[in-house]
């Protein structure tokens, strides 16, 4: 039964409310940082992000049409055309700012990462829920972890470093909500420390030049030799792990567990030392700390900042926000549109803001916990996790506490593909919290 | 199928528990963020607010005028002597950081080159150091028409903006330079050392003369305009923050006659001339030759022309007056009369027989030449002929302690302590010096040089000046000065009058007084300085020649000296002291009486000695001697021959 309109009396019209009420925000805060008080003239920014918030209504209404749970059943199409458009996407779109993110069709231009995030989502929830019972397995994590870092390694390349990293804190909260071992997540989050750690500081050392050198550095500087042992290690991990199945001593676990997470670790961050190229690895280190690059995006957080803080609490009113309209804030229609409703709006505005999304995560953690299958749950966690990360980064960005990257905020950022994937991830919340009771 | 529910329900519990965890953990994230917004907005917010201000205001400087400088002849509301004044003018200015690309900028300064003559080079080395959106000068001084060309053509000019800048101007050339100097950029050093003081990087800067010791007045204080610009300096709305108050004018104690007779009397001379009022200590001219055109030195583009006076081998840039150290000759033998005859080991009328040497008796025998015999003299007479087998003998009857002591006691080895920067104190050999640097005892010839003013002293032709006014001034020494008033920029207000100032007093007894002021008015009436005799002002004086070693094979290896003053008899309230010196002159006489003469030829002309009312002595003193100028000086200069001067 693909339609049925009977859930349709249970939609939840304080968070369509809620939604129309962030979007009014976002599309007002376009138009005030389109507007250049010089020329006494608009970018018209706006007007193209009004239409995108109607067909993105459309399409919202739509979702709650449909059953959800057809989603399930298409998801891994779903996920293939998706990745094929990503793929496509980044090999013929469009180069905006260096970057192949986008698929241009004359009209319009759209962003498949975008939809990539939610096409994630539900594959996941669908896998998660097949696979419920032995997800504590590790094997079972190996599925999903490759699902996601296909289109990760294919964002990669565009390179979109921003929209690609927030694919695995999705992927682990997924994880984390579907059931998986926690012990086996943090060994995964290791191993991916180590892989980072180890470039990251060599490259760091070799940005600031920093001078002097002992044993363990000398270690991490030869690749060759960081290899060897690397494999040393994994092949003694891999013999105490095939000795584990002739004898049940626990020490062996104490040996192979922590191998494999060293090994693994030492061997990816070889990978990733090889493989990257050095502006790579700085863009990298930029992001972790920003301060790095003074002109570059230490200089945006820095004027987003003032922005902020120079709001108050009352803001200097729409339109008259100097370091939005005067263009000291950069990225202001989408990676800073946080600091320009902060600067202009004040602390009210910021607060209204983060209210919202509050209330917004509340609904997509309460349709969670009400579905009436894991699926339902799965994907109403899954997309509310999409929006928890988005604001995290993105306000955390714009305040100064977290990393810069491309993140837009969703609902407020201009931008089309992310407006369209957030309306329709709504109108997916709505249709699972109506059909609660529908079985 | 109970195990299968049960698992079922232990999944959803489990899955329960960890949608708490993750609510909680959001709840921690979004408290975070809000406390974070809080600290910005509520906490922070008002540093923040500053930071904005400074990000949108932009504080565009006004340049303050630059005080104007008159001549001593300066009469309020009159037509004035206009030594240095400002001559509207713009700077063509740019932020490279407006062009889209490096290619477009370097077209507009290619193009901007070949029109306007600009060294492209230079710019875009000096766009390479500083930050681009900092506004940089591509060419200073334009025309007002190349402006309205550029303004009418902006399509082709993009980006490119001019300023206003009033250019200094230097009326009177070279003819002033080393009294007024000129100014220019301010550099790294100075900027330093100035910047407490409220100078700007981007200001000009007295470098020498009148112009770096009065700066501070002469400056005014720049004004500016606080623009709202946004981050591509774009104007969005402006007002005057603070109006430009121009700086104060000048107005010299010299006289704008005196200095040109001075100035082309000594035309190809080299040498230095001053004109001074004992009673007060004012300047009334004071030439340096060589010298140089002010106007070139602060014109841009102007590096070959200063490097080339830089290495010219005869030093333009050397004030003589001040800087420049020379044997006295016999011009000192008038100290070595004072330091006899306040010792009382001579009297004027001792006599001496003078056959045209004098033989020093010792191991060896030395003879010490005159360059006549001039028989039995007596001190009137052998200061008159410049007898100097007299003071070889005079000077060994005194001594050199003595002698030394009176030299020093005039501060011929100390600064004059004139109102212009770079001055270099003269140099007085004593005992202890020859000994610390030759090993040697004083020997008797070393008096015998010293008693004639060859030998080791050096002196400055400003020091031997100050010597003639303590002569004048029976002891007293006021401190030379080139500045009498400072008035506000419209000339409405005096701002400060410069009274004179004593520097020292020479207890001096009447009859060496009499003596040396005698001999002098003898040397004049018929002896070294006879040239001066028919001056209807009564002169003093005496001439010196300074044997020197020819360093650069100059035709003559002689200093010409003269010193002197007038008038010689009557009341010295109105007396002018004055030297002369020469370099590589044919003789005293023959080099530096012309100039001498010249002088109180022109002081007689314009009045100086006529009598004044004897009253006014002391602060008054200042407003009494403004005259008519005889010729009419050239007052503001056409504006376009200045403008052709420039190169």
């Amino acid at each position: 039964m693909l339609f049925s309109k009977d859930g349709l009396s249970k939609i939840d019209y304080n968070l369509v409310i809620a939604i129309i009420v962030a979007v009014t925000i976002g599309i007002l805060m376009i138009y005030s940082a389109g507007f250049d008080p010089i020329d006494k003239m608009n970018n018209g920014l706006y007007r193209k992000q009004i239409l995108w918030f109607i067909f993105g209504f459309i399409f919202m209404v739509g979702m709650t049409v449909i059953n959800y749970q057809a989603l399930g059943d298409y998801s891994l199409h779903i996920y293939i055309v998706l990745v094929v458009l990503l793929i496509i996407t980044t090999i013929f779109g469009t180069p905006v700012r260096n970057t192949r993110a986008w698929l241009n069709f004359g009209l319009f231009s759209i962003q498949p990462s975008e939809f990539m995030k939610l096409g994630l989502v539900i594959i996941l929830a669908k896998y998660l829920e097949i696979r419920e019972r032995d997800i504590n397995r590790l094997r079972e994590l190996v599925v999903p972890t490759l699902v996601t870092f296909v289109p990760v390694l294919v964002i990669l390349q565009q390179p979109d470093f921003g929209t690609a990293i927030i694919f695995i804190p999705i992927l682990l909260t997924m994880l984390f909500v579907g059931g998986a071992d926690v012990s086996h997540l943090i060994s995964i989050v290791l191993i991916a420390a180590i892989a980072l750690v180890v470039p990251m500081i060599l490259t760091y050392r070799e940005w600031v030049g920093a001078e002097g050198s002992n044993f363990i550095l000398d270690f991490f500087t030869d690749i060759r030799l960081l290899m060897i042992v690397s494999s040393v290690m994994l092949l003694i991990t891999l013999v105490t792990f095939v000795l584990h199945f002739f004898s049940v001593k626990k020490f062996l676990r104490k040996i192979y567990v922590p191998g494999s997470i060293l090994s693994l670790g030492l061997m990816a961050s070889v990978i990733i030392q090889n493989l990257f190229r050095v502006y790579q690895k700085r863009r990298i280190l930029v992001f972790l700390n920003p301060d790095l690059d003074p002109q570059g995006s230490g200089y945006n957080i820095i004027q987003s900042k003032i922005a902020i803080g120079s709001g108050g609490f009352f803001g200097k009113g729409f339109l008259k926000g100097s370091q939005s309209q005067l263009g000291f804030l950069p990225e202001k229609t989408s990676d800073f549109i946080f600091s320009v409703v902060a600067e202009e709006w004040g602390f009210i505005g910021g607060l209204i803001l983060l209210g919202i999304f509050g209330f917004i995560i509340l609904r997509g953690i309460q349709t969670a916990f009400d579905a009436k299958d894991k699926f339902g749950a799965l994907l109403a966690s899954g997309i509310t996790t999409i929006f928890f990360f988005h604001v995290l980064v993105n306000i955390g960005m714009a305040v100064g506490i977290m990393p810069v990257t491309g993140l837009p905020l969703c609902f407020i950022s201009y931008g089309g593909s992310n407006l369209l994937m957030s309306m329709i991830s709504i109108g997916i919340l709505l249709n699972i919290r109506a059909r609660k009771f529908v079985y | 199928m109970l195990m299968q529910s049960s698992l079922r329900a232990k999944l959803q519990e489990a899955f329960r528990v960890r949608m708490y965890f993750y609510m909680a953990v959001a709840a921690v994230v979004f408290a975070v963020l809000l406390l974070q917004l809080m600290n910005l907005q509520l906490i922070q917010g008002k540093e923040y607010a500053v930071k904005a201000r400074i990000n949108m205001e932009s504080n565009i400087p006004i340049p303050a005028g630059r005080g104007d400088i008159y001549d001593r002849n300066f009469r309020e509301g009159e037509k004035n002597v206009v030594v240095v004044s400002n001559r509207p003018s713009f700077n063509l200015t740019t932020i490279p950081a407006n062009f889209k690309s490096k290619k477009k900028l370097n077209e507009i300064l290619d193009l901007l080159a070949r029109l306007l003559n600009i060294d492209k080079d230079e710019i875009v080395n000096e766009i390479s150091n500083s930050n681009p959106w900092e506004r940089v000068i591509l060419k200073e001084d334009v025309e007002f028409d190349t402006i309205v060309k550029i303004a009418s053509h902006q399509n082709r000019f993009p980006n490119i903006d001019w300023e206003d800048a009033s250019v200094r101007v230097y009326n009177f050339s070279e003819m002033f330079a080393h009294v007024i100097g000129y100014v220019g950029s301010i550099n790294r050093e100075e900027y330093r050392r100035l910047k407490s003081e409220g100078y700007k990087h981007y200001q000009k800067i007295g470098k020498s003369g009148i112009e770096k010791q009065y700066d501070r007045l002469l400056r005014g204080r720049d004004g500016y305009v606080r623009r709202i610009v946004d981050v591509r300096q774009r104007t969005e709305g402006e007002e005057v923050g603070q109006r430009p108050s121009a700086g104060n004018n000048l107005v010299l104690t010299i006289d704008y006659n005196i200095q040109s007779t001075i100035y082309e009397a000594m035309k190809d001379l080299k040498g230095a001339a001053i004109a001074l009022k004992p009673a007060t200590g004012e300047i009334i001219a004071l030439v340096s030759k060589p010298d140089f055109d002010p106007n070139v030195i602060i014109s841009k583009n102007n590096a070959r022309v200063i490097k080339q006076l830089q290495t010219d081998n005869d030093r333009p840039f050397l004030n003589r007056m001040i800087q420049s150290k020379y044997p006295p000759a016999s011009t000192f033998k008038l100290i070595t009369t004072v330091a006899a005859l306040e010792t009382e080991k001579a009297k004027p009328e001792k006599t001496y027989y003078c056959p045209g040497k004098y033989t020093l008796k010792g191991y060896i025998d030395h003879d010490f030449y005159d360059y006549d015999a001039h028989g039995t003299v007596d001190l009137y007479w052998a200061i008159a002929k410049s007898c100097s087998v007299y003071f070889y003998q005079l000077g060994l009857l005194t001594g050199p302690t003595d002698i030394i002591r009176y030299a020093e006691d005039f501060g011929l080895n100390q600064k004059s302590g004139i109102d212009i920067p770079g001055e270099v104190p003269g140099f007085v050999p004593s005992r202890q010096w020859k000994y610390k640097v030759f090993g040697q005892t004083w020997f008797d010839g070393d008096t015998l040089n010293m008693a004639i003013g060859q030998g080791f002293l050096h002196v400055t032709p400003i020091g031997m000046c100050n010597f003639v006014a303590a002569i004048v001034n029976n002891g007293v020494v006021y401190r030379p000065h080139l500045v009498r008033e400072i008035r506000s920029n419209d000339n409405s207000r005096v701002i400060k009058a410069f009274h004179r100032q004593k520097v020292r007093e020479i207890p001096l007894s009447p009859v060496t007084l009499q003596a040396v002021k005698k001999g002098m008015r003898l040397g004049v009436m018929s002896g070294t300085s006879g040239r001066l005799s028919y001056l209807k002002v009564p002169v003093a004086g005496k001439t010196g020649t300074a044997q020197t070693r020819s360093i650069r094979q100059e035709k003559f290896s002689q200093h010409a000296w003269w010193i002197g003053y007038a008038p010689a008899e009557g009341p010295t309230e109105n007396a002018v002291a004055c030297a002369v010196l020469i370099e590589y002159g044919i003789a005293g006489a023959a080099s530096a009486l012309p100039i001498a003469e010249r002088i109180f030829y022109k002081l007689n002309e314009l009045g100086y000695f006529d009598a004044a009312p004897l009253a006014q002595i002391g602060p008054k003193q200042n407003e009494t001697d403004i005259r008519k100028p005889a010729v009419q000086p050239r007052l503001q200069p056409k504006k376009d021959e200045a403008a052709n001067k420039l190169p």
